[in-house]
């Protein structure tokens, strides 16, 4: 039995302009341990899935349907009181803008203390002990002094370092970490991550890392799923999808990451914009930006599919299982996809082309 | 005992910046009023269904096959105080194309069995802009293409007996083989 299984989730929401459909359909599953990431353009339903998972969704927002079972339980069959019991202690979730995630008017000790003395039952002194102890582990200096400091006297990395340490405060199985590194710079960003990695690994958590940085999934990720409009357009093992990625999104991702020493004039781009998420285009939502996209595109939409077998993936799939929602592995497109994965050395000398497409 | 502000202490008219007097006959108090929920209640219904029009346009009436149709759909609030309209559900209002939901021979969702609230404030006039892609939605995963001819596009609120309370609209707009488009038009004008 997995930790985490979402079977075939839909959320939606009631606006004025129409129904928006942040998530459908979506299927995944997270083990034990394990580092799961979430890659996709702003927009593309990750934050709304993470939420989902916690029962967050607010009004007008409401999950239409689907499944969410927490070590296979049935999360959208728990009472309000079970739920508060397993956010925080069981579920744990790291916000992307850590100034706005803690109390200004509260100490950040205390913000921490708080959640160890309602989830854990330790006495005051107890709870301050170990909330000590868990921001020396986070890395902030002088934990005992910083204890009664306030969030505004933290700098971004250290609220987001205080932000890690309250999510694992009670030891969660799962924590579920929304672009956690989006608001700070570079050279945090790398000590945020190696932190997140080095404690999930220490603590023997799951991570649901939430992200639109390719880069930030290569470092952290074991497995990984793209997100486009809703929908999962790809699932893989990390190392696959970046040496072997097969859909067309995919590829545009990883084409459009700059990198040092390119002589090219213009960054390489996705033309286009994701659609609206109240009126998606019929058939495959990616076909407008997709520069392989042929007319069979514009009216069948692809489950995920296996590449090589063509065979349409099961809900939750494997965990090894490499999918991907394109009409090529349906023998449907007539000109295939025609890209070519190029992987450089550290010279970035060009190497053989591996992978890629007819 | 004179109160402060009873005093003239408090009246400092030699300052340049002085805020202006409030006026004794405004009502402050109606400002918290919640005035689309009052309307909810105290407007009759026949003056809540004249109040809104609604309205649905295209740029234009001809169309080439696999061109996006674009349509806005206006409504508007024409009386002086808000009006709250109760739907049949969250969903507040529908379009359609030849009296299909969504362009979809499917059912594409299952909206919450409970009533939407669709507020127009006072004046207020609203506009969305949807396109149709000339497609019918026929099952979860696929789409049939309309073909050429004519297609009534409608919109309206999402309330009992929509059409008889004059709260939907339509426009037509004919989808004609590529080159044909010039002519329908000088046909249409001469």
């Amino acid at each position: 039995m997995a930790l985490l299984e979402i079977e075939d989730l839909t959320v939606e929401f009631y606006t004025e302009e129409g129904v928006v459909t942040a998530v459908e359909d979506l299927s995944y599953r997270i083990e034990r341990g394990e580092k799961f990431g979430v890659v996709g353009e702003s927009g593309a339903g990750k934050s709304v899935t993470a939420l989902s998972v916690m029962r967050l969704i607010e009004s007008p927002g409401r999950i239409a349907s689907g499944e969410i079972r927490f070590k296979g339980e049935d999360v959208l069959g728990m009472s309000e009181r079970e739920v508060r019991d397993l956010r925080g202690q069981e579920i744990a979730m790291v916000f992307q803008d850590a100034q706005t995630a803690l109390n200004p008017v509260y100490t950040v000790g205390e913000q921490i203390a708080e959640a160890i003395r309602h989830h854990l039952d330790y006495d005051d002194r107890e709870a301050r002990e170990r909330t000590i102890q868990l921001l020396d582990e986070v890395g902030i200096p002088e934990a005992e002094t910083r204890y009664s400091d306030y969030p505004h006297e933290f700098s971004g990395g250290m609220q987001q370092r205080a932000i890690i340490a309250m999510a694992l405060s009670c030891e969660p199985d799962l924590l579920i970490c929304d672009e956690p590194t989006t608001a700070l710079d570079v050279t945090i960003e790398a000590q945020i991550l190696d932190l997140i990695e080095e404690l999930a690994d220490e603590f023997d958590v799951a991570v649901q890392l939430i992200t639109h940085d390719l880069g930030v999934i290569a470092k952290v990720c074991d497995r990984v799923m793209v997100m486009y409009a809703g929908k999962p357009v790809e699932k893989a093992p990390v190392e696959e999808l970046y040496y072997d990625p097969k859909h067309p999104y995919t590829v545009g991702l990883m084409s459009s990451i700059p990198r040092v020493g390119d002589r090219r004039e213009r960054l390489q781009t996705i033309p286009g914009t994701m659609p609206d998420l109240v009126g998606l285009p019929p058939g495959c939502s990616f076909h407008p930006r997709c520069p392989y996209a042929e007319e069979v595109c514009t009216l069948e939409e692809p489950p995920l599919l296996d590449p090589e077998t063509g065979a349409e993936a099961s809900g939750l799939g494997e965990a090894s299982e490499h999918t991907a929602a394109c009409l090529e592995y349906a023998g449907a497109l007539e000109d295939g996809l025609d890209y070519e994965v190029e992987i450089r050395n550290s010279e970035s000398e060009p190497r053989a082309p591996q992978g890629g497409q007819r | 005992m004179r109160r402060i502000y009873e005093s003239e202490a408090l009246h400092r008219d030699d300052d340049r910046f002085t805020p202006a007097e409030r006026r004794g006959d405004e009502l402050q108090a109606m400002r918290s009023v919640d005035g689309t929920a009052l309307s909810r209640r105290l407007v009759p219904d026949w003056l809540r269904h004249r109040a809104i029009s609604v309205e649905v346009s295209t740029p234009k009436t001809a169309y080439t096959p696999h061109e996006s149709i674009p349509f806005r759909v206006t409504m508007t609030n024409s009386i002086p105080f808000p009006i709250t309209f109760r739907t049949r559900s969250p969903l507040l209002w529908t379009w359609y194309v030849d009296g299909v939901a969504e362009a979809s021979r499917v059912s594409l969702r299952d909206p919450p069995d409970e009533p939407g609230e669709f507020r127009f404030a006072r004046g207020e006039r609203k506009r969305f802009v949807k396109r149709w892609e000339q497609a019918f939605r026929v099952s979860k995963r696929e789409w049939e293409s309309a073909g050429t001819g004519e297609f009534t596009i409608g919109a309206g609120l999402n309330v009992e007996n929509a059409s008889e309370k004059g709260l939907t609209d339509e426009t037509t707009v004919r989808i004609v083989p590529e080159g044909y488009e010039q002519a329908d038009r000088t046909a249409e004008t001469g």
